[in-house]
């Protein structure tokens, strides 16, 4: 029914259209003042038919310029998705650049193995796990003091938040080495190569990226009604229980946003985690980035059988990159709208 | 703000105790002790982490870039030695100036290419209405994915795809208008080389100014649109008149959120050689203090650069042309 409605209203346009342009020829030979009134509607719709033309056109160049600039961005993920499910032939093969002639699961095989996946998988996902679950709880914490207390310094404080940001990370790296190899040395209890000094700084809100979590956490406190507070605090909670009931309860998507975003950071780093744990735990980045030598180590033990070639490395990266793009098509709308609110704080 | 305007109101309006002692900001002391008190408690651990791990080794590091770091038995021996450091990283590492310069070579021109490309692309992104969610989410994957492996396997890629390329037809020689430009400036068609052979590098590096943009885009009141057509504004106008003064804060936080990216990006000249000063355990720490040093201040200098650049001014007065 609509449809059809929606065709003869555009038969009765197009009708129309067709009408007002001889009207207008008419009115070109005879111009009398008793028209000036449906001139004036023609020369609207004339307008307007125009309009639509180039907005048309318009559109048709956006779309053109988003796909090509979206194809770039991409095309090394299609690359390495082909490159993967290549057979040696394939690879040397000039002909073949996209898809393989057959489709060979070998290259993710030998991959996996130099990977050791299972294990270095868990080990990511429990030590990202890990330092999110740390950084999250005292993000929120010093963003619920900023969002919530007077308190004196504050805004030394919120400069001092987004410094830590801009510091690049190199700066503090050696005496804090030179901290943890002291206490070690004092204490007798190893700290380097264990995940303690990571989990320490995480804690502590020295982790990866903390000012953005705060930040983050500070722009949705900041939404949830003051209202609730006091109106709890008048029932005689204590600021910890208002903490705890009403703004954490209330902000369970924020919740989850900030430990996505800590969790991909801390699985992405490798300069602060190669410096501290001296690659004594056995994490996806830094295997990938040692994947050549693991590599021949692997292909001289089985009798040199194996040449290593491109499509082992492709495959390591595609293994090393799907936990985060599968994680990211589950959860793509919560990453976005984090960093839009920190957009909000930063003005 | 609202709150400090409306307590004292409220309190004058009980007026019950007339007695009670009042700040300049016209709270009562116990109410601003309490403030204070619970502010600093949830805060505690992120100040107490700041200053550990942040603010004592950023002096610590300014101390140690003038001595000289050797180990011994009982722990580290620090020895002050003046300018020694910054002497020898200067004027006898062969290695740590042009690190240094390659560095302000990237992320000088990068930042901007990156910040003006996003602008771009989240203009264009708030034109269109179907397909907008799925086009936002490809250009914010390669944040979710990008490190520093998978960062330097895509260069690597890039290299040999640039290689090949030259073996056919030497780079981007006889490409017409980038041979006109090199004839008017050969400095600009190098620049524009560098662009086109790590674009992809550099559109990975887009993802978070392009969300920042695309939600400030959407803040910016409609109204002023409709004002400025009225007064029969073209597009053009438009955008050069309201939509890029309003983006400018937007623009800034955009800028310090790239720089410290490609600050962070551990695969640069300048960070291997900072990390193989670090390994070498004996009088190594000097020498890393010194080089990670001298990079955070020009880290620093371009961000206030950036800032410099997007400070609101007083609007000019000029006609409308």
């Amino acid at each position: 029914m609509k449809k059809a409605g929606k065709e003869v209203q555009a038969k009765t346009e197009t009708k129309a259209k067709a009408e007002a342009e001889v009207r207008t020829e008419a009115k070109a030979k005879a111009e009398t003042k008793a028209e000036t009134k449906a001139k004036k509607k023609t020369k609207i719709r004339k307008v307007h038919n125009f309009k639509w033309w180039r907005n048309l056109v318009a559109k048709f160049a956006i779309y053109f310029i988003l796909i090509c600039v979206g194809f770039v961005y991409l095309e090394p993920i299609f690359e390495i998705i082909a490159k993967t499910f290549m057979s040696p032939e394939d690879i040397v093969d000039p002909s073949i650049t996209w898809v393989p002639k057959s489709l060979s699961l070998n290259n993710l095989k030998v991959a996996s193995q130099v990977l050791k996946l299972r294990s270095t998988l868990t080990n990511t996902i429990l030590w990202s796990g890990g330092l999110a679950v740390a950084q999250t709880l005292v993000s929120a914490l010093t963003g619920y003091a900023l969002s919530r207390y007077e308190f004196k310094f504050k805004g030394f404080w919120f400069v001092m938040i987004v410094l830590a940001f801009i510091i690049p990370t190199p700066v503090t790296m050696v005496p804090r080495l030179m901290m943890f190899v002291t206490a070690q040395e004092a204490t007798a209890i190893q700290l380097i190569g264990t995940p303690i000094p990571q989990i320490a700084m995480a804690i502590l809100g020295q982790g990866v990226y903390s000012t953005v979590l705060i930040l983050i956490f500070y722009t949705a406190f900041n939404m949830i009604p003051r209202v609730l507070d006091e109106a709890a605090e008048i029932d005689g909670a204590s600021s910890m229980k208002i903490f705890w009931f009403i703004v954490v309860r209330m902000s369970a998507t924020t919740i989850l946003i900030v430990f996505l975003f800590s969790l991909v950071w801390n699985w992405n780093e490798t300069y602060i985690t190669g410096t501290l744990l001296r690659g004594n735990i056995e994490l996806m980045p830094s295997k990938l980035d040692m994947f050549n030598s693991e590599f021949e180590d692997m292909a001289s033990a089985q009798g040199g059988a194996f040449r290593l070639n491109k499509a082992y490395k492709m495959a390591a990266t595609l293994i090393s990159i799907s936990p985060l793009m599968i994680l990211y098509l589950f959860v793509q709308k919560q990453f976005i709208q984090g960093i839009e609110n920190t957009g909000i704080t930063g003005e | 703000m609202a709150k400090k305007k409306e307590n004292p109101g409220k309190k004058s309006a009980g007026g019950a105790q007339p007695e009670i002692k009042r700040t300049k900001s016209g709270r009562t002391k116990g109410y601003e002790k309490r403030q204070n008190r619970l502010g600093y408690a949830f805060m505690a651990p992120w100040i107490l982490g700041f200053v550990i791990f942040t603010l004592f080794p950023f002096v610590a590091t300014i101390y140690l870039s003038f001595c000289d770091v050797s180990t011994n038995v009982t722990g580290y021996a620090i020895s002050f030695v003046g300018w020694k450091n910054y002497y020898t990283a200067f004027f006898r590492n062969v290695e740590f100036v042009p690190a240094l310069l390659s560095f302000v070579e990237m992320v000088v021109p990068y930042t901007f290419v990156i910040i003006v490309v996003s602008f771009i692309l989240a203009y264009l992104l708030n034109k269109i209405q179907v397909g907008k969610g799925l086009m936002r989410m490809i250009y914010f994957l390669p944040v979710i994915i990008m490190s520093g492996p998978v960062m330097s396997q895509i260069l690597d890629r890039a290299n040999e795809t640039v290689q090949q390329a030259q073996g056919l037809y030497d780079g981007y020689d006889g490409v017409f208008i980038l041979e006109m430009i090199r004839s008017y400036s050969p400095r600009i068609a190098m620049f524009m080389e560098g662009v086109f052979d790590q674009l992809t590098m550099i559109l990975w590096f887009t993802g978070i100014p392009i969300v920042l943009f695309v939600s400030g885009l959407q803040r910016i009141n409609v109204s002023l649109y409709e004002a400025a057509k009225i007064d029969m504004a073209n597009e053009w106008q438009i955008l050069w008149k309201i939509t890029i003064p309003m983006i400018k804060p937007t623009a800034l936080v955009a800028t310090i959120f790239t720089i410290a990216q490609l600050g962070t990006y551990d695969t640069s000249a300048i960070y291997s050689l900072i990390k193989t000063a670090t390994a070498n355990t004996n009088g190594g720490f000097g020498f890393a203090a010194t080089y990670s040093w001298i990079y955070c201040i020009i880290v620093l200098i371009v961000i206030g650069l950036a800032v410099l650049v997007f400070k609101d001014r007083e609007p000019k007065r000029r006609d409308i042309w």
